[in-house]
């Protein structure tokens, strides 16, 4: 008998011990991607109530004595998610930790350079930062989700805020257009949903030293740029090649504005019926279709996420004179080889006749807040406070620059030449492809952008990607927002 | 009567944790693969909408999906039959031949599997590359190059993966053929060169038909892992380019995922789920035989 019973007492505890082993290793595994975030988020954030909850008196004592704008946030924290890009991710712990000196709200960071895995799995699990910086554009496109879901929170009310610390209001700060692309008000409602961040003007990049040792000019017409392509061809030099398709989107904008100018491109990024058959669409596919066949032909085979400094590197090592890009190139090329007297220029597109505009594409990212956002109103402050002196200097000094006026003061090296693109007879391209509800198999990247890479090496015909783009346009416009 | 019935209340107990995690863990997600292919909800959006077979009846008509799906089977069939070549050969060599550093062979061999996919497709990265690559530079001593061979071009970017993942599963298998064909008594070697049998009839003779129960099991990892592995060499060596040509069925899903169509990257996910168990019962009723005892 007292031999059964331990039996059963050893049996129960191996049993006891089992559950343990499985359920630590299985909520292990899982938790590596999805669990994690969500608990350490659900403890930041009980900590964060607790705080609030301990601190209430004590901001009610604050109120009485001192005139603390911001005492009704006292020990409240928000969590804070940002991409790590070429600008690096030191900057915003440095913009935080200035935001906690100014306002006392604590800021959770987190950055990645792979931002959408990092946070994607708790949002899918409801918990949500309160502030999100994430361009649109990638290729996760996280936030064009957030935009055809509805899932922003309005942040109108941001631009008449005064600045934390500033006796200014947010829209006198913010450089004029910024707010009323089709990038911060998506439903074209007039409503700001996005706030615009790190503005880079977009164009062309290319070696200056190499043209200034040939003696070439930077063409100002595409029938230039053709000459100088025949030109360069002679020394074994391409006149084009591109990083990755994606970098296609600025540059088509660009065209479009030169091809048609305004009306044009807001019809055509509103999927008007009929208007890639216009002779300017035509012109624009022309143009493309006529510059593939002046690429470095090794571009599209690194032409992806792992080889495509590569086909950067091709213009360091003078293989090929153009590519599109924006001011970061500089940044992320800055410990690359180069040839000999090697110097970043940078020119708008040229324009489509003489005489004709040329635009440079003004690409910038966004911070936007989740409408499930827990502290709407302390995140809204944050946003604020990313327009202010201090943040603009300490993001500026990563060569980020933010759209506020008087920025050129603070522009130091190759930023000098590049931001004076706009002073110098350039016009700028704002705006982007109008919003649609997902269509299986169509996105604007695989439709507009990647057959370009099939138009280079021959595998399609300009045909067939008017084609693809009329049949793909008359979907979206079936589905538009 | 009393104690079967303590007994069985035992080995329920017993039982009763595994299948509790294997129920939550295994079963419900992918029953619910199942029910969300059937309705229609954005990737981070709390509210979804019944659409009934519609995501299935789009599938059939989605050309990308349509080439992910034979870009993937191209790779199951001829990753398959290459690999499993090339590592059958291989194991017989290492086991049957006396060669001198068998044991450095054999780790030579394995060393791919153990490196990371993301390590594997930086060393492609630089094999492949166009001008300087390794492939490239050494296919320049015997032909003009100023038109160099374009790995991950349109054309040959399929091959490229083919080769890369050729070369990472074939020591992983190799080693699996090889513990097995090491079981097989040296007698039956010995009486069969009696007989005058040579390398090669033994090999299709003896080895093959002995450790055919190995290779029938092979076959079905084969298939599951050439699909989950071809996710992983697309993401980080192409990125389905250029233009989707190396799309998979798995990646494309994904990017379905990001554009926003959670239940329609999911009725992709059951697609894959019913092909991978047909193909793979079918392989296995194929190989059906007799098994031999030795």
């Amino acid at each position: 008998m007292k031999k059964k019973i331990l039996c059963t007492i050893m049996s129960v505890s191996m049993v006891a011990s089992l559950l343990a082993g499985c359920g630590g290793k299985d909520t292990g595994t899982q938790g590596s991607s999805s669990d994690t975030p969500t608990s350490e988020a659900g403890a930041s954030a009980d900590a964060g109530a607790d705080d609030a909850g301990a601190s209430d008196d004590a901001g009610a004592d604050d109120g009485a004595t001192a005139d603390d704008p911001y005492a009704a946030y006292a020990g409240t924290t928000i969590s804070v998610a940002a991409i790590e890009t070429a600008y690096g991710s030191q900057m915003w712990q440095e913009v935080a930790d200035a935001f906690t000196a100014e306002t006392g709200i604590a800021v959770d960071l987190t950055t990645d350079k792979n931002l959408e895995g990092v946070i994607g799995p708790s949002m899918q699990g409801g918990e949500y930062p309160d502030v999100i910086h994430l361009a649109t554009g990638r290729e996760a496109a996280l936030t064009e989700q957030f935009i055809k879901d509805n899932m922003i929170a309005d942040i109108t009310d941001v631009l008449s805020m005064t600045v934390p610390g500033e006796t200014v209001a947010v829209s006198d700060k913010i450089a004029g257009g910024f707010t009323d692309t089709s990038l911060t008000n998506p439903y074209g409602d007039g409503k700001t949903y996005l706030a615009p961040m790190f503005y880079s003007p977009c164009g062309l990049f290319y070696n200056a030293g190499l043209l200034e040792e040939k003696g070439w000019e930077v063409p100002t017409t595409w029938d230039e740029m053709w000459e100088l392509g025949d030109k360069a061809k002679e020394e074994d030099i391409y006149l084009f090649t591109y990083p990755t398709t994606g970098y296609f989107d600025a540059f088509l904008y660009a065209l479009m504005y030169s091809a048609g100018g305004p009306e044009f491109f807001d019809k055509a990024t509103h999927y008007e019926e009929g208007i890639w058959e216009t002779p300017e669409a035509q012109t624009c596919f022309d143009i493309i279709a006529k510059l593939a066949t002046y690429t470095n032909p090794i571009t599209p085979a690194q032409a992806n996420d792992q080889d495509f400094t590569q086909n950067q590197q091709l213009v360091l090592d003078n293989k090929a004179i153009f590519m599109p890009n924006g001011t970061w190139i500089v940044g992320e090329m800055a410990e690359a080889p180069r040839e000999e007297g090697f110097q970043w220029g940078m020119t708008a597109l040229p324009a489509v006749q003489t005489g004709g505009d040329s635009y440079s594409y003004t690409w910038f990212e966004q911070a936007w807040i989740p409408a499930g956002a827990e502290n709407q109103d302390a995140a809204k402050l944050f946003v604020a406070f990313l327009y202010s002196d201090t943040a603009c200097e300490i993001f500026a000094k990563s060569g980020a620059i933010q759209p506020v006026l008087g920025i050129a003061d603070k522009l130091e090296g190759d930023n000098v030449m590049f931001y004076s693109i706009y002073d110098n007879g350039a016009k700028a391209a704002m705006g982007n492809f109008a919003a649609f509800d997902a269509i299986p198999g169509v996105e604007v990247r695989t439709v507009f952008l990647d057959p370009v890479n099939s138009l280079v090496s021959g595998d399609m015909t300009e045909e067939e990607w008017i084609a693809n783009v009329i049949s793909a346009s008359d979907q979206m416009r079936a589905n538009l927002k | 009567m009393k104690s079967s019935k303590r007994r069985n209340g035992f080995l329920a107990v017993c039982i009763a944790p595994a299948v509790v995690l294997f129920v939550i863990f295994m079963i419900l997600p992918t029953l619910n693969v199942f029910r969300m292919s059937l309705y229609e909800k954005g990737a981070y959006s709390q509210t979804e909408t019944f659409v009934g077979f519609k995501n299935f009846q789009m599938l059939i008509n989605d050309a990308n999906f349509i080439r992910s799906m034979q870009n993937m089977i191209l790779l199951i069939v001829v990753v398959t039959i290459v690999t499993f070549a090339f590592a059958l050969i291989f194991a017989a060599i290492l086991t049957r031949e006396k060669i001198k550093g068998q044991n450095f062979f054999r780790i030579v061999f394995y060393i791919p599997n153990i490196l990371s996919i993301v390590v594997i497709a930086g060393i492609f990265s630089a094999i492949y590359k166009p001008e300087n690559g390794m492939l490239n530079s050494i296919i320049g001593l015997f032909r003009d190059m100023t038109n160099p061979i374009l790995w991950k071009g349109e054309s040959l970017v399929m091959v490229s993966l083919i080769i890369a993942m050729v070369w990472q599963a074939i020591g992983y298998y190799m080693v699996m053929y090889m513990a097995s064909m090491s079981s097989v008594p040296e007698s039956l070697y010995e009486s069969s060169n009696l007989d005058g049998a040579g390398r090669l009839t033994q090999f299709f003779q003896i080895t093959i038909p002995l450790v055919w129960t190995n290779i029938r099991t092979t076959l079905t990892f084969f298939i599951i892992s050439t699909i989950n592995m071809a996710f992983l060499f697309v993401k980080a060596m192409t990125s389905g380019g250029p233009n989707g040509a190396s799309e998979v069925a798995l990646s494309y899903m994904y990017g379905q995922k990001d554009a926003g169509l959670y239940g329609y990257s999911m009725a992709i996910g059951v697609v894959i789920f019913l092909f991978s168990f047909a193909l793979s019962a079918l392989v296995n009723k194929a190989t059906d035989r007799e098994p031999l005892e030795f």
